[in-house]
């Protein structure tokens, strides 16, 4: 999961992720909690998380 | 007839049930998984946060939004807040909130003012009523008028609270059309289960009446056929219309209109677009066990160094936090200058709490950022170019299109009320 710089760190993937695997400042980090689920992927309303093919 | 409109916000939305209620097919296409745009809830450790709005409509239940609502028979209520108050500091001195300080009422304003500025306050509230100064900005207008830093204090955090700009971007036509919107529509109130409330309203509304929300469904272009906007693009299908609606704003929606804007017939458009600029803020959630507003009404912050307000929604709805517990949210307006130091604006945010509520316990829950692409509102209060565009069946609505004096989401409803009736007369 990489976030890339259309991210305005409005926390709405922190908010749909169940791992708790999110946390937001500013912009948002995926920290070692996460379990590549990709949810957050599709609740971005910016297209800043990037999933890896 | 058949209606399309691009984007579930609650522009997008409000547009849908208004349509289908008068007898339109519609179908509405929304990016994401949900639907509400920048005005719904999400759920986090069981409180109710939100996409973007404070879960307030600034006229409450006699507002602009509220008499849309009841138009298009949506089921939601909206119950008035307290009376706004304002924190200053025990000394107006003090040029902050740290040796103490008191709250009063909003419409007792003018109390730290000298006898002689109180007398000219209010001989202005009236002459401004019948004479409504213009041509300025709100700071400017102020500073001709009052020698006295509280009243410009007070209009940085109330229009920073209000329209997310500062007082020296406030035209003054605005202005005044939102003093007088405040005469006419009231106070803020809360809708009972937060912004989602109304959003649900909404699409029972639509559903019932016929239409359809299609989500995870991106529009990747408007068909424009001779001239008029035809229809659009989701998926690898098109879609037929006789009406499009776009809650994108205006700048969004002339990219899916792509080549069809390039004849030169468009430019001035395209050149109006160039200039209109989204604005910026932040909301920082908080958790308490004790109120740390103690009423359901703003509270205006205007000596704190970022912090233009705050509300505490529990005091409407418990449910929008778990049992016991208080949701509290600031917002901040960030000035334009200030945004590449994002971190920067959001530490001084974090510092203005604590000297707002010191000895306070509280525990942040989370820091939303709006901007760019996402922001407080597609186009600047006051600044917005309306609901049309130069392609005729083709209007835009929600934070890009707002109708004049019309405060967040109140703006919103205008915007859709005067584009409901340039369509259906």
């Amino acid at each position: 999961m990489k976030i890339n710089d259309n991210c305005v760190g409005c926390g709405q993937c922190v908010s749909f992720c169940n791992q708790g695997a999110i946390e937001v400042k500013g912009k948002a980090k995926v920290t070692a909690a996460c379990i590549g689920c990709e949810i957050c992927f599709l609740y971005c309303p910016v297209k800043a998380i990037e999933v890896s093919v | 007839m058949k209606a399309i409109i691009i984007g579930a916000g609650l522009g997008g939305l409000l547009s849908a049930a208004k349509l289908s209620q008068v007898g339109y097919q519609v179908e509405v296409f929304e990016r994401l998984p949900i639907t509400g745009g920048r005005f719904t809830n999400l759920n986090y450790r069981g409180f109710q946060l939100s996409s973007g709005a404070l879960h307030t409509l600034p006229h409450g239940p006699t507002g602009p939004l509220t008499q849309f609502l009841k138009e298009v028979n949506a089921d939601v209520q909206i119950i008035r807040s307290d009376q706004p108050t304002i924190r200053i500091p025990l000394e107006k001195s003090n040029p902050n909130y740290r040796k103490g300080f008191k709250d009063i009422f909003f419409n007792k304003f003018f109390t730290p003012l000298s006898n002689k500025d109180r007398l000219k306050i209010a001989l202005l509230i009236v002459s401004t009523r019948k004479n409504r100064p213009e041509g300025s900005n709100l700071k400017t207008w102020i500073r001709n008028q009052f020698n006295d830093e509280w009243l410009l204090r007070l209009a940085d955090s109330f229009c920073g609270w209000s329209l997310n700009l500062k007082s020296d971007s406030v035209p003054l036509e605005e202005f005044f059309e939102m003093i007088e919107n405040m005469y006419r529509f009231g106070g803020p109130g809360v809708p009972i289960g937060g912004c989602k409330g109304v959003i649900d309203a909404l699409e029972t509304v639509i559903v019932a009446n016929g239409g359809r929300i299609y989500n995870k469904t991106e529009v990747s272009k408007i068909l424009v056929e001779n001239g008029r906007a035809a229809g659009i693009i989701a998926g690898d299908r098109a879609y037929e219309a006789n009406l499009i609606i776009s809650n994108l704003g205006h700048v969004a929606t002339a990219f899916l209109c792509s080549e069809a804007l390039l004849d030169k017939t468009y430019s001035s458009y395209l050149k109006m677009l160039e200039i209109l600029k989204p604005s910026a803020g932040i909301k920082i959630c908080l958790a308490a066990d004790e109120p740390l507003i103690r009423h359901s009404g703003i509270l205006l912050t205007p000596y704190a160094k970022r912090v233009n307000g705050i509300n505490e929604v529990t005091h409407v709805d418990p449910n929008l936090a778990p049992p016991g517990k208080h949701l509290t949210m600031s917002h901040q307006h960030i000035a334009p200058e200030n945004l590449k130091n994002l971190r920067v604006e959001i530490e001084l945010g974090l510092e203005d709490l604590k000297e707002i509520f010191p000895g306070k316990k509280y525990e942040v829950l989370l820091i939303q950022s709006y901007h760019d692409g996402w922001p407080v509102n597609r186009v600047a209060s006051g600044m917005d170019p309306g609901n049309e565009t130069p392609i005729p069946e083709l209007y835009v609505v929600g934070d890009g299109a707002k109708g004049k004096g019309g405060i967040e989401v109140e703006g919103v409803a205008l915007g859709v009320a005067a584009t409901m009736k340039k369509i259906l007369g």
